[in-house]
C-alpha cells in the first residue's frame, strides 16, 4: 500500500466517513520531520490538511506530542499557529508516529539565507513577527495543552537546563573536536544568566524561514514547533536574533526591522522587560545551540545513509558559518 | 569538521541515485536538486582551498602549543586525523589558561580560533 492509500485508510477510521487522499506531495519543512501536503476528500468535502511524520533519521529528536500539543496551545491567540488535528503516537497506519494539522493556502517560507526575502514588506513582517513572538512569551503556561507534556523548570533553572541539553547534544554526536563551540559553552556556564520574570512558552525555532507570510507583509502561519519548551522567553528572541539568519551586511534581524526596533516590539507584546545581561547570555547561548543542531544533522546525514542533502548542508555550511559568528563574538568578550 | 569532502561527494552522488517514492516529486525532488547543485558549488570551495586551511591551522595550533611539526603527509584523512589530536590539546590549553588566569594566552587562543574559522569559511553561490 502507498502512503497515500494508509493515510486515506486512517482517515476514513478516524473521521467515520469514506476519505479518499488527492494531490499528495513531500513538501520541505524542517529537517526534522517528513511533510506531506494532501487534500482530504470525502463526498463534497476537501480539507486542506499538512502529515508530520517521523523520519527514519532526523536532525534531531523532537517529541511529536510535545510539537502537537504545542500548537494545540496556541489556537485562536492570534499568533498564526495552524490547527492541530489528529495525532498518533504509535504510527497506527503510517508506521511511524505522526501527526496531522490544517493546511494554510497562498503563502511562502523564506529561505533563510535569502537576501532581503521580505523586500518592501519587511518592517510589517518585522512588526508582526516579533509581536507573535511577544505574545507567545505573554501567555499564562499553566492552562496550555503544551503543560500536560512540557515539564516546567523554575526560573533559575532555566539556563542550566538548556545548556545541559545542547552540550549533551554535542557530546553525543560530535566526530571531530570544535574548541569554539566548547569556548562558548565553559562561558556560559561560568557566569549565567538572571532568572526570567517568568516562566513561558518557546517556540525554540521561531525565525526567518519557519513561517508562511503572504508576500504583501502578512504572516499567515507560524510553522515548525518542534522545538519547543517551556522557559526563558528571552531564547526565542535571542534565537531570531543571531546573525545567522541576516545576510552579511545587512544590519537588520533576519531581514526585517533593527535590532532595538525588534526590542521595543517584542516589549511591548510580551509586557515583559528585557535584561541586557541576560540577553547577551541568551545570544550566545543561541550560536552554541546553533552548533549542536548542525553538529546533529551531520551525524544524521551519516548515520542515515548521505541520502538527505539537507542534513549536509546543516552540517556543514551552517555549522562553518556558526563557528565565524561564535568565534567573532568570544573575541569581542575577551578572556575570562 | 564534518562531514568531510571526500564523504560528502559520495553522499552526493548516493543522493543523486536514489531512487524517490512519487509523493516525493514535482517542488520538492526540484528543491532536493537545487541544494545538491549548491553543495557541490560549496565542495568545489572545500577542493581548492579545504586542504591549505588545515595544513595552516595544524601548523598555527602546533606552533601555539610548541609541538613540533612532524612530517607532513597530504592526504585528507592524515590532515584531519592531526588535526583532531591538535584541536583536543588546543581545547585542554584553552581551559587551562582560563583555570590560570592567563589573559595573554586566553587573547591568543581567541584570535586562533577565529582565524581557524575565517580560514574554514563557506560562501554561498549568488
Amino acid at each position: 500500500m502507498s502512503l497515500a492509500d494508509n493515510l486515506a485508510a486512517y482517515l476514513t477510521r478516524v473521521r467515520e466517513t469514506p476519505t479518499r487522499v488527492e494531490n499528495l506531495a513531500r513538501i520541505s519543512g524542517g529537517a526534522s520531520r517528513e511533510t506531506y501536503r494532501f487534500d482530504a476528500v470525502s463526498g463534497p468535502e476537501r480539507l486542506g490538511l499538512i502529515l508530520r511524520r517521523d523520519p527514519r533519521r532526523s536532525l534531531i529528536d523532537t517529541d511529536r506530542r510535545v510539537e502537537f500539543l504545542a500548537i494545540a496551545s496556541f489556537a485562536d491567540k492570534d499568533v498564526a499557529a495552524p490547527r492541530a488535528l489528529w495525532l498518533e503516537e504509535e504510527g497506527a497506519e503510517l508506521e511511524r508516529p505522526f501527526f496531522i494539522m490544517s493546511r494554510v493556502d497562498g503563502g511562502e517560507a523564506a529561505g533563510p539565507f535569502t537576501p532581503d526575502a521580505y523586500g518592501c514588506h519587511a518592517r510589517a513582517i518585522g512588526e508582526r513577527f516579533f509581536s507573535i513572538m511577544g505574545k507567545i512569551a505573554r501567555e499564562p503556561v499553566a492552562r496550555l495543552p503544551l503543560a500536560q507534556a512540557a515539564i516546567a523548570p523554575a526560573p533559575e533553572d532555566c539556563w542550566r537546563r538548556e545548556l545541559d541539553h545542547w552540550t549533551g547534544v554535542i557530546d553525543a554526536d560530535e566526530t571531530h573536536p570544535q574548541p569554539i563551540v566548547r569556548a562558548a559553552i565553559r562561558r556560559l556556564g561560568r557566569d549565567p544568566p538572571p532568572p526570567p520574570a517568568r516562566v513561558s512558552v518557546v517556540h525554540g525555532d521561531l525565525r526567518s524561514g519557519n513561517f508562511l507570510h503572504d508576500g504583501v507583509g502578512h504572516i499567515l502561519a507560524v510553522l515548525d514547533w518542534e522545538m519547543a519548551h517551556l522557559g526563558d522567553p528571552l531564547e526565542d528572541l535571542a534565537w531570531a536574533m543571531d546573525p545567522l539568519w541576516s545576510h552579511p551586511g545587512d544590519p537588520r534581524v533576519s531581514g526585517m526591522v533593527t535590532p532595538d526596533e525588534a526590542l521595543d516590539i517584542w516589549r511591548a507584546a510580551s509586557g515583559l522587560e528585557i535584561d541586557a545581561k541576560a540577553l547577551a547570555w541568551w545570544r550566545l547561548f543561541a550560536s552554541v545551540k546553533g552548533q549542536a543542531i548542525w553538529t546533529s544533522a551531520a551525524k544524521a546525514w551519516s548515520d542515515g545513509g548521505m541520502t538527505e542533502p539537507i542534513l549536509a548542508f546543516s552540517g556543514w555550511f551552517t555549522a562553518r558559518a556558526q563557528d565565524q559568528i561564535l568565534s567573532r563574538r568570544l573575541a569581542e568578550l575577551g578572556p575570562l | 569538521m564534518s562531514p568531510k569532502l571526500p564523504e560528502l561527494l559520495v553522499g552526493l552522488a548516493v543522493s543523486l541515485s536514489s531512487p524517490a517514492p512519487p509523493e516525493a516529486g514535482g517542488d520538492y525532488a526540484a528543491g532536493r536538486l537545487g541544494l545538491v547543485a549548491t553543495l557541490l558549488l560549496l565542495a568545489s570551495q572545500e577542493a581548492e582551498r579545504g586542504a591549505a586551511a588545515r595544513i595552516w591551522e595544524n601548523a598555527a595550533m602546533a606552533e601555539l602549543l610548541g609541538q613540533p611539526l612532524p612530517p607532513l603527509d597530504l592526504a585528507w584523512s592524515a590532515l584531519d586525523a592531526r588535526n583532531a589530536e591538535l584541536r583536543r590539546a588546543l581545547i585542554a590549553l584553552h581551559i587551562s589558561a582560563e583555570d590560570q588566569g592567563d589573559r595573554e594566552l586566553q587573547t591568543r587562543i581567541l584570535g586562533l580560533y577565529e582565524a581557524m574559522a575565517h580560514a574554514r569559511r563557506l560562501e554561498l553561490p549568488g
